[in-house]
């Protein structure tokens, strides 16, 4: 197994007595594109604070690159891009002027490649940031955050502000960074079509725990929706394995499981005598299911 | 050339395998074809490149892709990937399983298929 960009171990946070995020474990590996899920307050945003060496954690531990995230050295934390949910732009300056600026604080800066991005996401630069609707400000924050070239781009909210036309350049812009070995890219998005599309992992925060960390496509494959029928009446609960939730109604059911296999379907059809029919689920229905 | 929904409860490698199989099995596919490359499939798709990848080792695998050296992917030649017993088993396999599910579902022992099976088989010789 190559060396991880990010580990975190059992990753604890509480504000005063509330438990924020409980014992999260994760791992990117190089060419990852990760997308995290999670409802407002999950604690999406506590977690990329930490594992960043933003925030610090009450329990556990996040590596990058094998260094503590909590004390990075300046080598690491140069190989890290970072768009945050709210925007840390000057209002004052132009957007120009705001390029300079953060192009002046790193020693390597890609003026090819930000010249490039900004004609084809069309960036207003000779404006004041004051002046821009907050799409626009959006794709200046995710310029800065490019332009280094970070190894590691972590990016908490980048699309929610953007045109659809603007976020598909931006998701094929995420893919062309990982494309280039070594690199790992993690975001999170309530645009769960978006997520879906980029992201070859996922993970999906309930409540401040880990409820999935994995392959989308493994996740795809085990959680899907059950419709059964039998002749006689269900019981009131059928007890299926790995049930998220259930809808009984006489003698059809809706039930849908994760950790579904051949194997699951052929001992339920021996224990039940019912007819199965599966429905797979897109990633907003898994998610769905899994807050009911 | 292929059209991939994310927003699917089917996983978009499995999409694309499925596709490519068709498509090689109707001829619109013929062997020698090359594919296009994992890099500009997944950036024309806007997919991970992992999973153009995930669908093409799987593809090849099933000796219906041929992975060329420094080239482009091409469909393999067919007595190479259908004459082989493995490769046409597992062909039929989703069907089979289709068949077991609903046997079992009617209730109907290995033995009464069996006994079905061969009834049909000879009707069709």
């Amino acid at each position: 197994m190559t060396e991880a960009i990010l580990a975190a171990r059992h990753v604890g946070k509480s504000f005063a007595s509330k438990h924020v995020l409980d014992d999260i474990s994760a791992r990117v590996g190089a060419g990852s594109v990760v997308g995290v899920l999670g409802k407002n307050g999950a604690g999406k945003t506590t977690l990329l604070e930490i594992a960043l060496g933003f925030s610090p954690a009450s329990s556990g531990s996040v590596a990058l690159w094998g260094h503590e995230s909590a004390s990075l050295p300046s080598a690491v934390k140069g190989r890290i891009g970072y768009v945050p949910q709210q925007d840390e732009l000057v209002p004052l300056l132009t957007g120009t002027q705001q390029i300079a600026l953060n192009a002046a604080l790193h020693k390597r800066w890609d003026h090819e490649l930000i010249a490039r991005l900004v004609r084809e996401w069309e960036v207003p630069l000779d404006r004041r940031i004051a002046a821009l609707s907050g799409g626009e400000r959006q794709k200046i924050s995710v310029l800065l955050a490019l332009g280094h070239r970070p190894d590691l781009l972590v990016l908490d909210e980048p699309l929610a502000s953007l045109d659809p036309i603007a976020r598909r350049q931006f998701l094929g812009q995420l893919l062309e960074i990982t494309a280039d070995q070594g690199r790992a890219v993690i975001f999170s998005s309530h645009i769960v079509s978006d997520l879906e599309r980029v992201a070859n992992e996922v993970w999906i925060l309930r409540e401040g725990r880990m409820a999935f960390e994995g392959e989308l496509d493994a996740l795809k494959e085990s959680v899907v929706r059950l419709h059964l029928s039998a002749r006689d009446k269900f019981p009131e609960r059928l007890g299926i394995a790995h049930t998220l939730h259930e809808e009984v109604d006489g003698n059809t059911a809706s039930v849908s499981v994760s950790g579904w296999s051949a194997d699951a379907a052929a001992q339920l059809i021996s224990r039940l005598g019912v007819a199965i029919e599966v429905e797979p689920l897109d990633l907003e229905d898994i998610f769905l299911e899994m807050h009911r | 050339m292929f059209t991939l929904k994310s927003n699917s409860g089917i996983p978009i490698y499995r999409q694309l395998v499925e596709q490519v199989r068709r498509m090689v099995a109707s001829g619109q596919l013929a062997p020698g074809a090359a594919l296009p490359s994992v890099r500009d499939l997944a950036l024309k798709h806007t997919v991970h490149p992992m999973t153009i990848s995930k669908a093409y080792s799987q593809l090849e695998a099933e000796g219906l892709l041929e992975r060329n050296r420094g080239k482009p992917m091409t469909v393999a030649e067919p007595r190479r990937s259908q004459t082989g017993l493995a490769p046409r088993l597992r062909q039929i396999e989703p069907q089979v399983d289709a068949l077991v599910l609903a046997a079992k579902q009617l209730q109907l022992s290995e033995a009464e298929i069996a006994k079905l099976l061969k009834k049909i088989w000879e009707e069709e010789s």
